[in-house]
């Protein structure tokens, strides 16, 4: 971006600054993909890079998803209902604050956005964990599901609502005068402009979802209905650690996000810059 | 059909006679209530999960509650146990501690978003952009433990690395033996007749210092006016004088008579914000952040205030107006960062930790490397979605900002400081909002890292696993509630700080 002709001193620092932070960003990542071949002697030898590939324990990785495949059912169930059902109400209620002017509109506009700065603390976990429990949802997923359906709406609705607002009304008008009902408007003018947002919105959630860790922690109970985070947590709290285990646990904990961002990635690159600069 | 109708009553405000016909109440009655029904479950579930067990706390906190037990109206019991309960309090010294050093790791972020957005082949940057979303494709969880294997004594990546470069022996020298203190502690032994003599005489303590600085450096950011200064003294000696009473009831036990002192503490802090502005705001965190630590001495507090406005004013009349500005700022730079190393020199490592002799430290299991392990981890404390939020803000300078500066030969470094920074301050003042928010309720990490009790110690205890472990180990569900508000507050507080007063400038 800068306007002065590249020269390779000037340019030097700049390389040298971004790849030392990318260093570290990745490097736990090799840690887990490296130790995660090893047996505890070997992470003893050796724990900076990886062993001859005849020595390798694949069966580290059998093992762990023996432990973790329940758990990560457990989560993709979680995740994807929580996402679906939580991206429809964003789409319909930014579609509305969006478009029409009504009483009390700025009300529940600045609610939803207020929430956002009125932090949940332990307290609100405790009052959180006795409604669900007289709602009789302890040790279910539905918990989890639906309390996650309900929270991570807020930042969803807060970018969605500004790129709807910047789409040019005649597109919403003249479905209008072609007798379009709101359901039909969403479907034919804003899904189809707005899949970048959307997609990075419904990633954020997903995320959100996946790596939530005290909701479950304190409702869960049964071992079969964990997800993934503590599932991990209790595989990390045994007395005797296996690492490799553990890292292949924690590495096959991660495959599920990795395929998702395959198919995302370009979306939520360019999705992530355009919503940023609104906020 | 009702679509036009509500249209029309939106473009067409002339037509206000027509407006109030029955036929077009209804109308609009039932395009309102539609749009009601399709927000209807974000309405509600907002209020269920998000809304309610936040008041649910507030009412909780005026209740003894123990789930399906008791549930009894105790008033105001659970707010004076709190303002006398020491280890609640104490846990806020760990969250302003947390909050400079979360201040400072801030920095990196900017600083590689700046980098990147300077390289000069597009091409790089959006690989890197790139590379830079892959590590969120890691589970928090995992990225924590990960983390935490790091740390683990014998397995560790981080004493294996230490040991092999020979870090673990400068560590050693630094820190000594039971018996022979090394260099570190040895330093604030030879340091400690300075802080207790001449800067102690001078400033009542290094955080008087520290203070003292602070006022200063904002001297020189205002322009001088006597009325504003006599009503700024007197805001400041009124603060003073009730953060003083704060601690002196605090201590006798007199929790009513320390709150309303609290209220007037958060009355004068208000005025002095609403008289000052930004600047000055930020720096009497500082100054309360100092008065905290120097209870006994707070009468010092005007004092300093006094004499860093007396200095600011002779400054000002012997020299020309520009450069005292820059004069006094250096002043007050230069006694915080006297201070700040007196600090770092001569409190912090005064006692041979004695951990790192057989090259094995425990560091989330000794309480002095508590602390240290976790300011220190995630280094280099670059958030990778922080860096991409950075970038596109400053995508957006136009190319012509950076060509006037060029003309005006304004080199690499001020550019950071005239052109980029200024430029994002927009995403630089969310992520601090968010920083302070995470910082002040954070207890997931503390939890998942050191466990209910805050790790060997203690020293771990933040305010939020306090308030866990009340909750669901000790079952004072009631107190918990009101701890919760408490801390509420605070942010609320801060954060309306924030909004107002961490200034966007275009």
């Amino acid at each position: 971006m800068s306007t002065a002709r590249p020269t390779k001193l000037g340019e030097a620092p700049k390389y040298a600054i971004v790849l030392f932070v990318l260093f570290f960003a990745f490097y736990p990542l090799f840690v887990m993909f490296c130790i995660s071949f090893k047996s505890n002697e070997q992470f003893q030898a050796n724990p900076w890079f990886f062993d001859a590939p005849s020595e390798w324990h694949w069966e580290n990785w059998a093992v762990a998803w023996g432990i973790v495949k329940n758990y990560i059912a457990n989560s993709i169930v979680t995740a994807v209902i929580s996402v679906a059902i939580g991206m429809v109400m964003v789409v319909l209620t930014s579609y509305v604050l969006a478009r029409y002017r009504f009483k009390g509109r700025n009300i529940i506009y600045y609610g939803i956005i207020a929430s956002m700065f009125l932090p949940g603390t332990a307290a609100t976990l405790v009052t959180l964990f006795w409604l669900i429990r007289s709602m009789g949802l302890v040790n279910s997923l539905w918990a989890i599901i639906i309390v996650s359906s309900a929270g991570g709406q807020v930042a969803g609705i807060f970018i969605l609502k500004q790129f709807i607002e910047d789409i040019p009304k005649e597109l919403f008008e003249s479905a209008q005068i072609d007798g379009a009902t709101h359901l039909r408007q969403i479907t034919t003018v804003v899904l189809p402009l707005s899949g970048s947002i959307l997609a990075t919105v419904a990633i954020m959630k997903f995320l959100g979802v996946w790596n939530n860790v005290m909701l479950p922690l304190v409702v869960l109970r049964d071992d079969e209905k964990l997800t993934i985070p503590v599932g991990l947590l209790r595989l990390e709290g045994e007395y005797v650690k296996q690492w490799g285990e553990m890292m292949a646990g924690y590495a096959i904990a991660s495959i599920p996000l990795v395929i998702m961002f395959l198919f995302t990635m370009r979306w939520f690159v360019k999705g992530l810059a355009a919503g940023a600069i609104k906020g | 059909m009702t679509q036009t109708a509500l249209n029309n009553a939106e473009v067409a405000p002339s037509r206000v006679n027509s407006k109030y016909t029955p036929a077009r109440i209804l109308a609009r009655l039932r395009t309102v209530s539609l749009l009601y029904l399709l927000m209807l479950p974000t309405i509600l579930s907002m209020l269920i999960f998000s809304y309610y067990p936040k008041l649910d706390v507030v009412i909780k906190a005026f209740y003894r509650w123990e789930p399906g037990q008791i549930e009894e109206f105790i008033g105001l019991k659970n707010f004076q146990d709190a303002l006398s309960d020491p280890l609640f309090w104490n846990s806020f010294q760990l969250v302003i501690i947390l909050l400079v050093a979360n201040l400072v790791k801030m920095w990196p972020g900017i600083i590689t978003a700046i980098a990147l957005h300077r390289l000069a082949s597009n091409r790089w940057r959006y690989i890197f952009q790139v590379a830079f979303v892959i590590p969120m494709v890691i589970p928090g969880l995992v990225w924590l433990l990960i983390w935490k294997s790091f740390y683990e004594p014998d397995f560790g990546i981080l004493n294996r690395f230490l040991n092999l470069t020979g870090g673990m022996h400068l560590l050693s020298w630094l820190d000594g033996t039971k018996d022979v203190p090394g260099v570190m502690p040895n330093i604030a032994e030879a340091i400690t007749p300075i802080i207790n003599g001449p800067v102690t005489w001078l400033f009542a303590s290094v955080w008087g210092m520290l203070t003292f600085g602070a006022v200063a450096m904002t001297c020189a950011a205002r322009n001088v006016n006597p009325i504003g200064n006599i009503k700024r003294a007197g805001l400041t000696v009124g603060l003073a004088f009730c953060t003083f009473m704060v601690v002196q009831l605090a201590g006798q036990d007199n929790t009513t008579g320390s709150a309303i002192a609290l209220i007037g503490c958060i009355l004068f802090l208000i005025g002095i914000a609403r008289t000052d502005g930004p600047a000055w705001l930020l720096w009497t965190m500082w100054m309360l952040a100092g008065s905290w630590t120097c209870q006994g001495r707070l009468y010092m507090l005007p004092i300093l205030v006094a004499v860093a406005e007396v200095i600011n004013f002779a400054v000002r009349n012997m020299t020309h107006t520009i450069a005292a500005k820059d004069i006094v700022k250096w002043i007050g730079l230069a006694v915080l960062v006297v201070g700040c190393l007196l600090i770092g020199f001569g409190k912090i490592w005064t006692v041979p930790t004695g951990q790192f002799e057989f090259g094995s430290p425990a560091w989330l299991g000794n309480k002095d490397l508590v602390l240290p392990a976790v300011i220190f981890w995630g280094f280099p404390w670059v958030g990778t979605v922080g860096v991409l939020i950075y970038l596109a803000g400053l995508q957006q300078i136009s190319n012509d900002v950076y060509e006037a500066a060029e003309l005006d030969g304004v080199g690499p470094i001020r550019r950071v400081f005239s052109i980029e920074l200024p430029l994002i301050m927009t995403q630089v003042r969310i992520n601090l909002i968010f920083m302070t928010i995470g910082t002040l309720t954070a207890y997931e990490f503390f939890l998942i890292l050191l466990g209910p009790a805050g790790g060997p110690g203690n020293k771990g205890m933040v305010p939020g696993l306090y308030m866990y472990q009340k909750a669901f180990l000790s079952g004072r569900f009631g107190y918990a509630c009101a701890l919760g508000m408490v801390l509420f507050m605070l942010v609320l507080l801060l954060t309306i700080i924030y909004q107002r007063y961490v200034k966007v400038e275009k």
